[in-house]
């Protein structure tokens, strides 16, 4: 809708000589249609929104006071407000190795063969503290600036898993047991390495989103702060949109699921392990949060709580919903139980080392 | 969404977290911890959107009073955005952020409470270890001794020197009934934010508790009934309240 109104007024004001004739064609083709919808944009139709919203918010108070409604509105917001300051640390980052590092450096940096620059990728999640939501735009960022997407997926894994706050919540969840924390470590770094290493072997280019892969023009010097800037906003408004239906699923199921399930499952090995693992991918807790919640869970053993915390940042309704909107659904449906076979199998051999 | 329209939905969003790291409604949802971060968060937000208009305008203007809405264009021919802008097709995604917008300026969600408890599993009290049940200070001394509901619940568990016996605790929590009609003081325990709570709560007993309603803070002023937390009641002790009266709801609802 925006874009032939825009090429439309372009072309009057003399500088459709750029856009070269086929655009100019499209334009001819689509002008049609839209000079009749132009009228109302998304600028009216978000005042149209807030107006209608504060005139029902009476009747909404009433349709949400039905105490399942009310829990999961609060598990909701609380889901969004707990992620977006790690989010926007995440688009930070994104945008700071957009305008500052060019991919000549990026290249440098890295190995130049792929099975050698997934394991530093992932040694070099540690860096990055914070939660999983960061990582997913700082790994697009990476991919954009010419990082093979294997490598990008090794970090997307790692960064949330190995970092140091994560560690250190996972240190003082489960006091006196560092074996704990040193199998959550292996666990983690080994999932992204093999998933990385996977997707080297098996991943094609046509998976992801072709906008997640698109190359930044190079910029003059000048603009890098306005680069900075605008990538930044760019990612904050569309990878939080992601966010918030990861949030949604999140308060659905946090209401939905019954929580009855662990203690039904108790003593039994394999099927506790299926289930901690299955139960990371819906709760979406935050990674520093789940060490806590796993550490709570004392009529388990060790084993399926270790599943729990691998399982977890690399894969969760959250999660899935923000792959799928930033490398694109396909990528998401593939990528998704990969991981989350690869994490289960790395916790559980992490686990017979460490733990046994 | 154009890109006018998603910087004012930046401008609500980082309002809406401002709003709440400042009058203390974030409570509800996070840790107190995370105050500063909510502040720098919003603060963020609000410094890309205006910067970002603040372009558009500037762009708008040198481009001889031409409306805003070919500022994005501006860019696009400088060369400076994200990715989507080469497509054609402005993201839909940015619609949802006005989700949690509402959520927070029409809504705003109350703290979790009786529905939350009532749905949890039930789940012991941490710290089972035999080898350190007399490893629990002494209760500081006076005639009613304040608690924390989670201290409370793990005492009565664990404590090998059965400090509780005797002695009377005022209890801060609000009030559950359970779907059989017993009625519990309750607080939810949280770690990062909302979605990781579990609750911590002791029957009450000795009093009238058919007046209590559900979600009705309290503070309660009783005694442990030695031996009432046992693993077949998944450790939930009894408290023969003497004094219940009713308290406004506390700034901070959670225990940690």
């Amino acid at each position: 809708m925006r874009r032939p109104a825009g090429t439309r007024r372009r072309s009057a004001g003399g500088l459709a000589a750029r856009t070269g004739t086929i655009d100019a064609v499209t334009t001819a083709t689509r002008a049609q249609p839209s000079r009749v919808r132009r009228r109302i944009t998304s600028l009216e139709v978000l005042c149209a929104l807030l107006v209608l919203a504060l005139a029902l918010q009476g009747w909404l108070n009433r349709v949400l006071d039905v105490p399942a409604l009310r829990t999961g509105s609060t598990v909701f917001v609380a889901v969004c407000v707990q992620a977006m300051p790690f989010l926007v640390l995440g688009v930070l980052v994104s945008g700071a190795i957009a305008a500052f590092m060019p991919a000549a450096v990026l290249r440098r940096v890295l190995p130049r063969r792929t099975a050698l620059a997934v394991p530093v990728a992932g040694a070099a999640g540690v860096a990055l503290p914070g939660c999983e939501c960061a990582s997913v735009p700082v790994a697009r960022r990476l991919m954009q600036q010419g990082v093979p997407p294997a490598v990008a997926v090794a970090f997307l894994l790692a960064a949330p898993a190995v970092n140091p706050i994560v560690l250190v919540a996972t240190a003082v969840a489960f006091p006196g047991r560092p074996e704990m924390v040193l199998a959550r470590f292996v666990g983690s770094l080994a999932t992204a390495v093999v998933t990385g290493w996977l997707w080297a072997r098996l991943g094609r280019p046509e998976w992801i989103a072709e906008r997640a892969l698109r190359r930044l023009p190079a910029t003059e010097g000048g603009s890098r702060w306005a680069v900075f800037a605008e990538t930044a906003r760019h990612d904050l408004v569309e990878s939080g949109g992601y966010l918030v239906i990861g949030g949604l699923t999140a308060a659905v199921l946090n209401v939905l699921v019954p929580s009855g399930w662990l203690a039904a499952v108790g003593g039994q090995a394999a099927l506790g392990v299926l289930v901690m693992a299955l139960l990371a991918v819906v709760l979406a807790l935050c990674s520093e949060a789940d060490a806590f919640v796993a550490a709570s869970l004392g009529a388990l053993p060790l084993l399926p709580r270790l599943v729990f915390l691998v399982v977890g940042p690399a894969v969760d309704v959250k999660l899935i919903a923000l792959h799928a909107g930033t490398f694109g659904r396909s990528f998401a449906v593939r990528f998704a139980p990969l991981v989350f076979v690869v994490a289960v199998g790395c916790a559980l051999a992490a686990g017979l080392v460490f733990l046994s | 969404m154009r890109r006018e329209t998603q910087n004012i939905v930046l401008v609500l969003l980082g309002g809406a977290l401002l709003k709440i790291a400042v009058n203390g409604t974030y409570l509800r949802y996070v840790k107190p911890a995370l105050q500063p971060w909510l502040i720098a968060a919003g603060t963020v937000m609000l410094v890309l959107a205006a910067v970002a208009i603040g372009r558009d305008i500037r762009t708008a203007r040198r481009a001889g009073g031409a409306v805003p809405a070919e500022a994005g264009h501006g860019h696009h021919d400088h060369g400076v955005h994200g990715g989507n802008a080469h497509l054609g097709r402005p993201p839909r995604s940015p619609w949802l952020l006005l989700l949690p917008v509402m959520a927070i300026f029409l809504v705003s969600p109350p703290a979790l409470g009786a529905d939350t408890v009532n749905r949890a599993a039930p789940r012991p009290p941490a710290a089972g270890d035999p080898a350190k049940s007399t490893a629990f200070p002494p209760l500081p001394a006076g005639d009613v001794v304040p608690m924390k509901i989670t201290d409370f619940v793990t005492r009565s568990a664990w404590d090998g020197t059965n400090a509780l016996d005797n002695r009377a605790v005022r209890l801060t929590g609000f009030v559950v009934r359970d779907p059989a009609g017993a009625a519990y003081l309750a607080r939810l325990v949280i770690t990062c934010c909302a979605a990781d709570a579990w609750p911590v709560k002791a029957r009450l007993a000795g009093v009238d508790t058919a007046v209590l309603r559900n979600d009705e803070w309290v503070d309660v002023v009783g005694t442990l009934v030695p031996g009432s937390a046992t693993q077949g009641n998944q450790y939930v002790p009894t408290l023969t309240a003497t004094d219940v009266h009713p308290v406004p709801a506390p700034a901070d609802p959670y225990e940690y």
